[in-house]
């Protein structure tokens, strides 16, 4: 465990043997030794904090010999005799070779007979009191005794920070001292102006010409202005609270997707910490089972619409996070294929699915997570729907059409690649590989780089789960 | 929860600490480690034996099976030799990380665990003989407890043997008693959860083909069970107000007042007593009655006085003013003077009484702060010279005119305040301005004067003297010595105390007087007796500096180094009322409020808190001063102002009312507005990251100052030792001039 070297001893392990060997033990075991070295050590250590105590009885911020004569007392221990002295010790070097100085304390040598001669020296000044006025009324009268504004740098002994009372600065001498707010997050005037101006105008479903362009305005702003970082929360828990209230409004959740989409295309903007919040309206979006009672031509496809929109807002969300593990995308997508494989679902939520996955992967990783979901989908959910229904129904075509997509989407000039020396499928095959529906439906695009890269990706699939199952 | 009690019970089993000094079992001090598994089985044997003869059979029954469970679970645990040092940094590390990924709401209760486990993990592997390792995982680790354990630490650090961590007195402490962490009770279920989560299963698991490694939840269990107690609470984790305040705070220098006013006892410094009394204790925190007599006579004197001077206009008469004073003192709950027996009053009681009464009534009146108007409070300094650092203290005296200073060189000197000469009523002493009072033999850390009153003037009927005419010194040759400042002799020397004798105090009304000392004890003597009246003992260790509540029924005392804690003794009964913990340097002063509802305690740190006295919580944390200790607190008259002076040189004011409401102090962004803010922000992101990245390098001079400071009034180059409010709210500050100083 331990890389690091052991951290050494302060005290020198030497200095244990030259007192052993002047007490007359010449050979100590290195155990010993290191033994004796730790205890010392720990002696010194205990020492010190006991000593550390009468300095700060006596109030002083230097420890003295004295401190240490004292400690040694109490500890019960006979005093060190010799080095009491009010001023600091002096010590020497010599030199014993290269790199090794020897440090020792010089200790004068005094004749006798000239100390006893020497005149003897002078006393000390005796300690007086002196009074003043530090304070008067509360200010500090500048008098010879007191510090300069200059020493004292009275600008820091004013208190600073909110609560602070400037009054009492002042009367301290010190005019300028700034204020803080208490509240806690302020948001200016304009700021609070500008966002009721742009949720006004973005749900404003009139369509005279000059009030669309109000709307498109207010979007392009939020695109582009650098100061929102304040708004962003308020925005983000706007469109959470609207998109839960009005599940039914298709225009107002249009209009809060363009909202989004306006904020996740606005490059000032550090969207990190906003995703989580974000990506739940966005889902409801996309995958909610019923958008709203109508049932119109016109309406069913902008609930076609607005979903597609939603999914490809959040792919565009995937892109431009910068999440280097890939947390949020991995959330999607596994939320995705949940909604995909739940045949419970309804077919618009599976089309939903369809199209985030379609939006936030790239073909190499959707051929590999979606190929060979395709099949038992269709055998489940796609086969019992159209025979209800019929395929011409609305759901229906729009799912297919969503599955063919992602499907479509898996050939890439290297993609191509791969693929060059496979034999072409049958259409029986592919059939069999995608289920009837969408198998044929695959065959109709009659594009055989296309054929070659499903039967792949499906025969991977299918030998790594027996190597699954084998091992 | 319920299959964790038997671990416990496992964990308790000295067994499982003590698991085999490895190979450098040092003096034998491993011998008993494995013997007493041994003891533990005698025992439950004994015990069987009993029951079976007192034919207690289901209990005989379950404790077979319990024991069984025990050992059994004790076996799994035990670890693998190999792993057995390396264990302990796997555990911190462990601990560490999830604490660090966890939900921010959640950190701040978590991180308290982390130095529990830290150190008993260290004490754990010192004790089992692995020093080196125990070393090496100290240094790899001490950064994240530089700032509030650095004490604990240097006296930790040292210890290399197992043999040292028996003998030191931290040490043992830390050992004998269990750590209480205060946990929220979610965080306490998620922390119980992963530390399940991370033990590695039963031995079951072990032994099978699943082999989950242990990577330290079983270490941290095993620390937290057998070492801490944890007291898990219902409330909330932290509240919407206090949120930001929180996260700020896990950040900031400090910890603070949060938990403490949610009313948890802080035993968050130091080592806390399993005595810990409940802050239930119902004190008596009113003035004490006047003696009727007493009472009595003073009114007579006053109105004789008021019928004398009339008072101005716009002043009340003096009766009016006894009258009030009187009735305040009644309405409230104080001790009864059968509890605190004191000598008879007398002529000079009496003239006591009525000039606290006048200068009660012409004081400069200092109320609770209106509009944000600061009080005009002038400060007197007084400054010694040539002292070349050897006064330790220095003491005015109630009557504003003697001084005196305690000296390293053993002597005492009392100076007139105003330069006049004393008076001794011995014959033939030539009079002098200060004299010295000899006797000590060792340095002198501690004076005080007895109560004393400005004398009232030669025309009042009752002209007995208010001068003060006993002095206490105590010392650091284990003695206190009472002087009398009338012949300036040494009058008695008390001696009990078992090593050097910190402080001193006499009680607000004579008579008697509390010392403390490093032997750890406190001490109440009453003058009349050569021996104490009163042992408190409690603290663990130094006690350093005391302090007497207004009414005499109660002494306060201050503990050094490890301890760090404040208690509360009642005078009558000699218990402890009350522990406050908070502080995180050694305490450096103590003065209770006159109105007697809350001590005021600072630290060698710079801070200063505000302890409600009834309640038993913090108030609030004043922090202004610079490093070095504040070495003197006083109270303005009404409670309202605190002063303070210390060894930055400064003397400041402090509104005592002002809530603290620095937790949303620097260090954070709040919204826009304000002109400083730029500066500010960056400022606080840079020492933010500073305390992240390393500990130990902060401290500079990121002193932040709170905005409950109303002044500060810097010296030249003088720490100040002693600052006191006058009756008349005026303050007198002492202070050394040492030009060499930084």
């Amino acid at each position: 465990m331990s890389k690091e070297p052991s951290t050494p001893l302060v005290w020198n392990l030497d200095n244990v043997r030259d007192v052993a060997e002047s007490v007359g033990i010449s050979s100590l075991s290195s155990e010993a030794v290191k033994s004796l070295a730790q205890e010392v050590e720990y002696r010194v250590g205990q020492v010190t904090m006991e000593a550390m105590r009468f300095m700060q009885a006596g109030k002083r911020a230097v420890l003295g010999t004295q401190d240490i004569a004292q400690a040694l007392k109490v500890l019960d221990v006979e005093p060190l005799y010799g080095y009491e002295s009010t001023r600091p010790l002096r010590y020497g070097e010599a030199s014993l070779g290269p790199g090794q100085p020897l440090y020792y304390i010089e200790d004068e040598e005094v004749d006798f007979e000239k100390l006893i001669n020497a005149p003897l020296p002078k006393v000390p000044r005796d300690i007086v009191m002196t009074a003043h006025w530090l304070g008067v009324e509360g200010v500090q009268p500048s008098i010879p005794q007191n510090p300069t504004t200059a020493e004292a740098k009275s600008s820091e002994l004013v208190p600073k920070g909110p609560g602070a009372n400037p009054y009492l600065g002042a009367l301290a001498g010190n005019d300028n001292v700034s204020q803080k707010p208490l509240v806690r997050h302020i948001i200016s005037k304009e700021l609070i102006k500008y966002f009721e101006t742009v949720v006004a105008a973005i749900l404003s479903d009139d369509i005279d010409p000059k009030i669309v362009q109000g709307r498109l305005n207010a979007l392009n702003s939020l695109r582009s202005e650098m100061g929102l970082h304040q708004l962003l929360p308020y925005f983000v828990q706007y469109v959470t609270h609207k998109v839960t209230m009005c599940l039914d409004d298709l225009f107002v959740l249009d209009s809060m997707m363009d909202l989004f989409d306006a904020l996740v295309d606005n490059k000032n903007l550090y969207l990190a910490p906003y995703y989580p919040s974000m990506v739940p309206p966005v889902l409801s979006c996309m995958i909610t089972r019923n958008l709203g009672p109508g049932n119109a031509d016109d309406e069913i496809q902008k609930k076609y619409d607005l979903r597609n929109k939603a999914a490809s807002l959040a792919g565009k969300m995937v892109v431009r996070i910068e999440d280097p593990n890939n947390k949020i995308l991995e959330r999607l997508i596994s939320t995705f294929l949940k909604f995909f494989l739940d045949e419970e679902q309804s077919l618009a939520t599976h089309f939903g699915a369809l199209k985030g996955i379609f939006y936030s992967l790239t073909p190499e990783k959707k051929r590999r997570i979606l190929t060979h979901l395709i099949e038992p989908f269709d055998k489940e959910v796609l086969t019992p729907a159209s025979r209800r229904t019929g395929e011409k129904t609305v759901e229906v075509t729009m799912l297919i059409g969503a599955i063919v997509q992602n499907i479509e989407s898996f050939e890439t000039p290297i993609e191509a690649r791969l693929v060059a020396n496979e034999p072409e499928p049958s259409q029986a095959k592919l059939e069999k590989y995608l289920g009837p529906v969408i198998g044929s439906r695959i065959w109709i695009y009659n594009r055989p780089v296309l054929n070659k890269l499903i039967i792949k990706a499906i025969d991977e699939y299918k030998a790594y789960t027996k190597a699954q199952k084998e091992s | 929860m319920a299959n964790h009690q038997p671990q416990v019970g496992a964990n308790g089993l000295p067994g499982a600490g003590g698991s085999g000094p490895q190979g450098q079992g040092v003096q034998g001090q491993g011998q008993p480690a494995p013997s007493q598994p041994m003891t533990q089985q005698n025992l439950n044997q004994i015990v069987i034996d009993y029951l079976i003869k007192k034919g207690y059979t289901l209990t005989e029954e379950t404790l077979r099976r319990e024991s069984r469970m025990v050992e059994d679970v004790a076996r799994g645990i035990r670890p693998s030799p190999a792993y057995s040092t390396r264990k302990y940094s796997l555990a911190f590390k462990l601990l560490t990380s999830w604490v660090d990924t966890n939900l921010d709401v959640y950190k701040y209760e978590l991180r308290r665990t982390l130095w529990p486990v830290f150190i008993y993990s260290y004490l754990d592997m010192v004790v089992q003989g692995y020093s080196k390792e125990a070393i090496d995982y100290l240094h790899l680790f001490k950064g994240n407890f530089e700032h509030q354990h650095h004490d604990v630490l240097r006296t930790l650090e040292k210890l290399s043997s197992p043999a040292q961590v028996l003998n030191d007195s931290t040490a043992k402490l830390y050992r004998d008693n269990k750590y209480r962490i205060p946990l929220n009770y979610t965080a306490y279920q998620m922390l119980l959860n992963h530390l399940e989560l991370h033990s590695g299963g039963g031995p079951d698991v072990n032994n099978g083909s699943m082999k989950r490694e242990d990577n330290g939840g079983q270490v941290v269990t095993y620390i937290l069970t057998t070492y801490c107690n944890i007291q898990e609470s219902k409330r909330g984790l932290v509240d919407k107000f206090s949120f930001e305040a929180l996260i700020n705070h896990a950040h900031s220098d400090s910890l603070d007042e949060t938990d403490l006013r949610e009313g948890i006892p802080g035993a968050f410094e130091g080592v806390s007593n399993q005595d810990m009394p409940e802050s239930k204790v119902v004190l008596k925190l009113g003035a004490m009655a006047m003696e009727t007599d007493l009472a009595q006579d003073v009114r007579a004197q006053l109105e004789d006085e008021d019928l004398r001077n009339p008072p101005g206009p716009g002043m009340i008469s003096l009766v009016n003013q006894f009258d009030m004073t009187i009735k305040r003192e009644d309405s409230e709950d104080g001790p009864s003077r059968n509890e605190i027996p004191l000598p008879p009053s007398r002529a000079h009681d009496v003239a006591m009484e009525v000039q606290k009464i006048k200068e009660h009534r012409d004081r400069l009146k200092i109320e609770s702060r209106t509009g944000g108007v600061g009080p005009a409070v002038s400060v007197c300094m007084f400054t010694f010279h040539n002292t070349l650092d050897a006064i330790t203290c220095i003491e005015f005296s109630d009557d504003n005119n003697l001084a005196a200073v305690g000296t390293e060189e053993s002597y005492i000197r009392v100076w007139n305040m105003h330069g006049a000469s004393l008076p001794s009523i011995l014959p033939d002493t030539p009079p002098s301005s200060s004299r010295r009072l000899i006797g000590h033999s060792a340095s002198v850390y501690g004076v005080s004067f007895s109560p004393s009153i400005e004398y009232p003037g030669s025309d009042y009927a009752n002209s007995a003297s208010t001068a003060p005419k006993l002095l206490l010194s105590c010392s650091s040759d284990k003695t206190i010595r009472l002087w009398s400042l009338e012949t300036w002799t040494c009058l008695v020397v008390y001696k009990g105390h078992e090593g050097p004798v910190w402080d001193v105090r006499w009680s607000p009304f004579g008579h008697y007087f509390a010392t403390c000392g490093w032997d750890k004890t406190v001490r109440v003597w009453g003058q009349d007796h050569i021996s104490y009246l009163r042992m408190m003992v409690g603290h663990d260790s130094n006690v350093n500096q005391i302090a007497w509540h207004p009414n005499g029924a109660y002494v306060f005392s201050a503990s050094d180094q490890v301890d760090k804690t404040v208690r509360m003794w009642s005078f009558t009964t000699g218990e402890c009322v009350r522990v406050f913990s908070g502080h995180i340097e050694f305490v450096s002063a103590l003065e209770c409020s006159p109105n007697g509802k809350i001590l005021a305690s600072a630290d060698g740190g710079g801070s200063i808190i505000l302890w409600d006295l009834a309640k038993g919580t913090q108030i609030k944390r004043c922090r202004g001063h610079g490093k070095g200790g504040i070495w003197s607190l006083s109270f303005s008259v009404e409670s309202t102002v605190l002063v303070s002076g210390g060894a930055d040189g400064t003397v400041r004011l402090w509104d005592v009312e002002v809530p603290a409401e620095h937790k949303i102090s620097d260090g954070e962004v709040i919204g826009t507005g304000g002109q400083g803010d730029a500066t500010r922000i960056t400022n606080s992101t840079v020492s933010g990251q500073a305390v992240a990245t390393s500990a130990a390098k902060k401290k500079g001079k990121d002193t932040t100052i709170t905005p409950d400071q109303i002044l500060a009034f810097p010296t030249k180059k003088s720490p100040v030792y002693k600052t006191k409010f006058t009756r008349m709210n005026l303050v007198l500050a002492g202070g050394c001039y040492l030009p060499t100083a930084p």
